[in-house]
This record gives C-alpha cells, sequence and structure tokens, in this order.
C-alpha cells in the first residue's frame, strides 16, 4: 500500500473533529480525575487549618474570659473579706460599748447602793447613838434627880434636845 | 537529496462513509497517543489524595493544579477557575505532548495547521463568549465599532486572533520540523562527500555518521524547548485574549 501524506498546509475534517473531541475528552478527564480531586483535597486541608485557628482562638478567648472572671471573683471576695471583717469590727465595738455602758451603768448602780446604804447606816448609827444619849440621858438625868421621871414626857424632852444638837453637829 | 520533499502529516489509515472519505492522519493518531498516555498519568496523580500529603506524587499534583488556579485568578479573577484551569491544563498538555512526541521519532502533533487551528478556533469562541458575556451582544457589536472608521480593522482583528494563534503554533513546531529535517539531509550529504573523500564509494546503505549527536542539539531546541515555550505562551495568549475580552 503506498504512502499518502496530506498537503502541508492542509485542513483535514476528521482531524479537527477528533482534535475538538480530544480536547473535550481530555479537558474532562483533566477537571474531573486531576482538578476536581486537588480542589476538594485543598479545600479541605484549607477548611481544617482555619478550624484549628478558630479553636485556638476560642481557646484562647475562654481562657481570657476565665481569666477575667477569676479576677473578678478574687477581688469580690476580697471585698466580702474586707466587709467581714469591717462588720465583724463594728459589732464588737457595739458590744465593747455594750459592755462597758453596763459596766458603767452597773457600777453607777453599785455605787448609787453603797451610797444610800451608806446613809441609811449612817442614819441607823446616828438614831442608835441618839437612843442611847437619850437613855444615857434619861439614866445621867434619873441618877440626877433620884427620881422616877415620866419618861415619856421627858424622853420628848430630851429627844427634841438632841434632834437639835444632831441638826447642828 | 534530490528526493527530499516536506509532507504534511501521514495518512495512517482512511475509510469511506458513502461518499466521503475519512482520514485518519498521523496527527489525530499522534495526539490519541498523548490522549491516552497523559489520561493514563492524570488518572494516577489523581488517585489516592490524603488530606495531609505523604507522597511526591500528591505533591507535584497540587503543585500543578495550585499552578493552574494562580494563573486563573491572575489573570480572569477569582471565581472562573472550575473550568479555565482545567481547560487550560488541557490545551498546555496537548500541546506540550504532543510536541514532545517528535522526540521519540513521532511527528510532532502541532505541526499541522488542522490541530492548531482547532485549538484557535476553541479559543476565539472562548473570547466571544466571554466578551458577549460581560459586555451584552450589544455591547460588543457597538465595541466593534467603537471608533467607526475603524470597523472593518476591528472585524479583521477579531479574525487576526485565532488565525495568528493557530499560526504561531503552526510556524514554530513544523518550521522546526523542516529545519530539523533539512540538517539531517544536509549532514547525510556532508558524509557522503566525506566518503567520497577518502574513497569510500557511498551507496544507499552507508552510515551518514555526521548525522550521529549534531541533530541532538537541534533536536532539544525545536522539540523541547520550542514545544515548552509554544505551549506556554498558547496558554497565555489564550488567557491574555479572555481577559481583554471581559473588559
Amino acid at each position: 500500500m503506498e504512502i499518502e501524506y496530506m498537503d502541508f498546509l492542509s485542513f483535514e475534517p476528521s482531524t479537527i473533529v477528533g482534535t475538538l473531541l480530544n480536547a473535550l475528552i481530555l479537558f474532562w478527564v483533566i477537571k474531573h480525575f486531576l482538578f476536581d480531586k486537588v480542589n476538594a483535597v485543598l479545600k479541605q486541608r484549607n477548611d481544617e487549618v482555619a478550624k484549628t485557628y478558630e479553636d485556638a482562638d476560642t481557646a484562647l478567648n475562654n481562657a481570657k474570659s476565665m481569666e477575667t472572671q477569676y479576677m473578678e471573683k478574687l477581688s469580690s471576695a476580697k471585698e466580702e473579706s474586707a466587709e467581714i471583717v469591717k462588720n465583724a469590727t463594728k459589732k464588737a465595738q457595739v458590744r465593747y460599748d455594750e459592755i462597758v455602758s453596763d459596766a458603767k451603768d452597773d457600777a453607777r448602780g453599785i455605787i448609787d447602793k453603797a451610797g444610800s446604804d451608806i446613809e441609811r447606816e449612817k442614819k441607823r448609827a446616828v438614831n442608835q447613838i441618839k437612843d442611847e444619849i437619850s437613855g444615857i440621858a434619861i439614866s445621867i438625868a434619873q441618877k440626877v434627880v433620884k427620881k422616877e421621871l415620866d419618861s415619856r414626857a421627858h424622853e420628848q424632852l430630851i429627844e427634841d434636845f438632841i434632834g437639835e444638837i444632831g441638826d447642828a453637829t | 537529496m534530490d528526493n527530499f520533499t516536506i509532507n504534511g502529516p501521514r495518512v495512517v489509515f482512511k475509510f469511506t462513509v458513502g461518499d466521503y472519505t475519512v482520514r485518519i492522519t498521523e496527527t489525530l493518531f499522534n495526539s490519541w497517543i498523548v490522549l491516552i498516555i497523559v489520561s493514563l498519568l492524570v488518572i494516577w496523580l489523581g488517585s489516592r489524595l490524603k488530606k495531609v500529603p505523604v507522597t511526591k506524587k500528591q505533591a507535584v499534583a497540587e503543585m500543578a493544579v495550585n499552578f493552574m488556579n494562580k494563573l486563573v485568578d491572575d489573570n480572569l479573577g477569582i471565581g472562573l477557575r472550575l473550568y479555565y484551569a482545567p481547560y487550560l491544563a488541557a490545551v498546555f498538555i496537548l500541546i506540550l505532548a504532543g510536541s514532545l512526541l517528535s522526540l521519540f521519532g513521532f511527528r510532532a502533533v502541532p505541526s499541522d495547521v488542522s490541530f492548531t487551528g482547532t485549538l484557535a478556533i476553541m479559543t476565539f469562541f472562548m473570547i466571544l463568549y466571554n466578551k458577549i458575556k460581560y459586555n451584552g451582544f450589544g455591547g460588543y457589536l457597538k465595541g466593534l465599532a467603537s471608533p467607526a472608521v475603524l470597523t472593518p480593522f476591528n472585524i479583521l482583528s477579531e479574525f487576526a486572533t485565532p488565525v495568528s494563534m493557530a499560526m504561531r503554533l503552526f510556524g514554530n513546531l513544523s518550521g522546526g520540523a523542516i529545519i530539523t529535517s533539512l540538517i539531517y539531509a544536509a549532514l547525510a550529504g556532508a558524509s557522503a562527500a566525506v566518503y567520497g573523500l577518502i574513497g569510500i564509494v557511498a551507496d544507499n546503505y552507508y552510515f551518514s555518521f555526521l548525522q550521529v549527536g549534531i541533530p541532538a542539539v537541534l533536536s532539544i531546541y525545536f522539540d523541547l524547548f520550542s514545544g515548552v515555550i509554544q505551549s506556554y505562551v498558547f496558554i497565555i495568549l489564550t488567557l491574555a485574549y479572555i481577559k481583554n475580552g471581559k473588559e
């Protein structure tokens, strides 16, 4: 069979149609078997990297918010303890004042009682002394006048006399 | 020497459908080889991908995909990579692998104007689609007639774009092939002359020793370098025209 050549510059319809089909087939093969797959893998990887970054950011934010939360709690605890101490101090102060004023009242009561006791004792002692003096005076007078006196009338007399003395003292 | 001819692609086989003869040329046949090899390579590259890359294979695949994605993002803006990136990759690899086939003694696929013309027409329609999509059909027509005097030139330049793209690729690759075969023929002649000088009668089956080594250097330029550069230029131009069409 003789070898047949095309012309050097020739348009052969079967070559044109065949080349068109070849290009389309190759396009489809490259798109479907290489580009789509590689793009999918790259997208997956990018998504994962983005997700990792996002997770890290979230974790960081969480840590930060927790830190501020703890700081707030810590400072509020400090305030609370200061408050407690203050309250306790105030209460103690109140209690102290109470005790002191009670003690003062007690002491005043005791002093008053002691004063009135003393006064009463003094009165009793004075009365006793008056009685004794009047008795002595009566006995002196009995001895002096050697005569039984109307004790009641004279007693009155002597008491007046002693009362004058007592008032004078 | 005297029978040196420059041929188009060889017809590998042909069959008739009714009155019409379908010729399957070397170009189409070779691009099928490219299609099969590249498809297998691509399927292998895209298989068993892990979220955390452990294989070099995956690193290569990701690098290639990222490169194309970035190219599209940089030129066309974000959000268009879904279809443009694999399309440009397909065109790039088709041209590149097609020209690298010449390293293995096959005819370079892009040295057929039917092939480059088809790719250029695809690009042309893509540019047209983008122009109409972003400017509206009326806006597109208005753009063509914007300085009214230049309307014919504008229309001409619309069609000049795919023609220039097709011819650039075709000219570079087929030119390289022609130069390479010219050099081969010249070196064969030079070998024969050297044989004649030292008294050996050269027949058709002598060994052209000068053909060893020297063409390899040219092959590195015309097949490898030119193929890589031209396939890259093609997709960059496609991107640039589409970007231009969007504005």
